[in-house]
């Protein structure tokens, strides 16, 4: 099948031009598929989102698929935030992603520097003997196919566990507050879109981060579900009313949310952190002032 | 865990000179920021990766020629399209060796190591200008980590075992500057103060030592055996360790998985780093 590359005169010299409008994200994607697919561990690697539809612009995301042997499994997810660091760059612990949808595996999002940019790097870990599964339900481009050693059925029950055990572990004042430093990252993008619908929703998420957040900190026993007998439970000390304080501050924001508002809502976390959970910002401060420096600079 | 080796007194290792002029040093930033400069990668041994020179001064006049050498310094093409930085080393009238740029990108590190060893057996000084910094980039000596601020000039003696990282970024800029010692130096020299934020590393205990090894066998058993050598190598800027003991450690990584040449390779690559004689 011609492309309309292939049409063109020949004297039109397009290969520079073509090379110009590449995505900015694809080195990092050629690295971190690199860096990925140097374990045997890794069967396959399957890019998603835009960067598989030829849709990205500047604030795409790279988004992968990696199947991993189901023996190697919990060795892989326990790896992977020493790896994120170490080789790839990552100023954070990976967040265990909340917004994917369930293809039997695990997502984390690591937010990379990558010439001087703030990235998100989605990684849905995903046993290999759910891949053919998967491929039914997304689509995107497989950069990866080897064929898996032998699958047990006990390795497919093990992993299957794994996933259920991670998925279900309750996240820690720390996580919580990775979480928010993504959802930020997330809004800031959509704004930028104007993609208002979606910014809508990943607000709300960001606000039931900050209930999360409060209640992991200061009522870590509550039997009750969400937001429910938040007041009851909190209201009676200082520290409580300071959080449902700025827990109003953050619902009674506007629906949809402008960049300052995000902003304003990450330094209310932070300091509603350091007066709740203070433990949960150690050895985040450099990671928070370099995130800070990266969104100025975005 | 045996204690870190008691080493020289910290200003020994590293001091503040005299600061500078706050517009000066912005001046110079620009300049190292947009000047045509031809960074070069050299001393891979020596880095992870991401560590760039280029010369302002050096005995070729070449701003590509990075290997540093004895020899009598003039300015590189490079300096002409920086004349504040050209300015301020003429301001000082050292006696300059060579002079460069260096750029440490995020994530990026310089191994523990000694430098000057295989140069002329005559009194020389290392001085750093940075111009380009971030709180996550700092210096390790002696098991105590110092950010070398901006805004003013520092003094490190390289022939102690040090390091330097950049964790997190944005990029590091510093103008390094080799010099003999003579009487401008000593000058300068007469105003060394004690680093005013310096941090001792805490010393590993030995859990801790042993979920980090956990962990770097857990990256090489997948696969990932860089990952877990790098992984090991970062702990010299975590925790106050007896010289050489990242390389030990994986050394032992490798006898652990079998692979006796790996040990072989990094047991040479402590003794050339550390320039310990055979």
């Amino acid at each position: 099948m011609p492309t309309a590359l292939s049409l063109a005169p020949a004297e039109l010299h397009l290969a520079e031009l073509t090379e110009a409008n590449r995505p900015a994200q694809l080195p990092l994607l050629t690295r971190i598929a690199g860096l990925l697919s140097a374990s045997p561990a890794v069967t396959h690697l399957l890019v998603r989102g835009s960067l598989a539809s030829g849709t990205a612009d500047r604030l795409s995301d790279v988004d992968f698929v990696v199947g991993v042997h189901d023996r190697d499994l919990p060795a892989f997810t326990s790896a992977l935030n020493d790896l994120m660091t170490v080789a790839a760059g990552a100023l954070l612990p990976g967040w265990r992603d909340t917004i994917v949808a369930d293809l039997g595996g695990i997502g984390f999002v690591f937010l990379v520097q990558h010439e001087g940019k703030l990235q998100q790097v989605d990684l849905y870990i995903a046993p290999a003997s759910q891949i053919t599964a998967l491929r039914r339900k997304v689509g995107g481009k497989m950069l990866l196919q080897r064929p898996p050693a032998e699958i047990t059925t006990s390795q497919i029950e093990q992993a299957q566990t794994h996933v259920a055990e991670l998925t279900a572990r309750p996240r820690s004042c720390t996580e919580l507050l990775i979480e928010h430093l993504v959802l930020a990252v997330l809004l800031h993008k959509r704004i930028q879109r104007g993609q208002r619908f979606v910014a809508y929703a990943e607000w709300h998420l960001l606000h039931t981060a900050t209930k999360d957040l409060i209640k992991t900190a200061l009522a870590p026993t509550s039997r009750f579900w969400g937001w429910y007998q938040l007041r009851e439970e909190l209201v009676l000390t200082p520290i409580g009313r300071a959080c449902l304080a700025d827990l109003d501050a953050a619902i009674t924001s506007p629906a949809v949310p402008a960049a300052a508002d995000v902003n304003a809502a990450l330094d209310r976390v932070i300091v509603l952190t350091e007066r709740a959970c203070p433990n949960a910002l150690d050895g985040l401060a450099d990671a928070l002032t370099a995130y800070r420096t990266y969104l100025e600079l975005a | 865990m045996e204690d870190a080796q008691p080493t020289a007194a910290l200003s020994g290792q590293i001091v503040q000179l005299d600061r500078l002029d706050g517009s000066l040093i912005e001046r110079m930033r620009h300049e190292a920021l947009t000047a045509p400069a031809p960074w070069k990668a050299e001393y891979g041994d020596f880095q992870s990766g991401g560590w760039w020179t280029t010369s302002l001064m050096n005995a070729s006049g070449d701003a590509a020629d990075v290997r540093i050498a004895d020899g009598a310094a003039r300015p590189t093409a490079l300096l002409e399209h920086m004349p504040a930085t050209a300015g301020l080393l003429a301001e000082l009238g050292l006696n300059y060796m060579w002079v460069r740029l260096a750029r440490l990108e995020p994530n990026a590190f310089l191994w523990e190591h000694r430098d000057y060893d295989e140069l002329d057996q005559v009194e020389r000084h290392r001085l750093h200008i940075p111009l380009h910094t971030n709180s996550s980039a700092f210096l390790v000596t002696g098991g105590t980590k110092v950010h070398m601020g901006g805004g003013r000039i520092w003094r490190l003696t390289p022939t102690y075992a040090h390091g330097v990282c950049n964790l997190l970024g944005p990029d590091r800029i510093h103008l390094i500057a080799d010099v003999y010692a003579d009487d401008a130096y000593a000058r300068l020299a007469e105003r060394a103060q004690e680093p005013a934020e310096a941090e001792h590393l805490p010393a590993a205990s030995e859990a801790e030592l042993a979920e980090r090894l956990a962990a770097a066998r857990r990256l090489a058993d997948l696969g990932y055996v860089e990952a877990a050598e790098q992984l090991l190598l970062r702990l010299f800027y975590s925790y106050a360790l007896p010289e050489g003991t990242a390389y030990d450690l994986i050394a032992g990584l490798h006898t652990a998985l079998g692979d006796s040449e790996a040990n072989r390779r990094w047991t040479a690559a402590k003794s050339k780093l550390l320039a310990l004689v055979p």
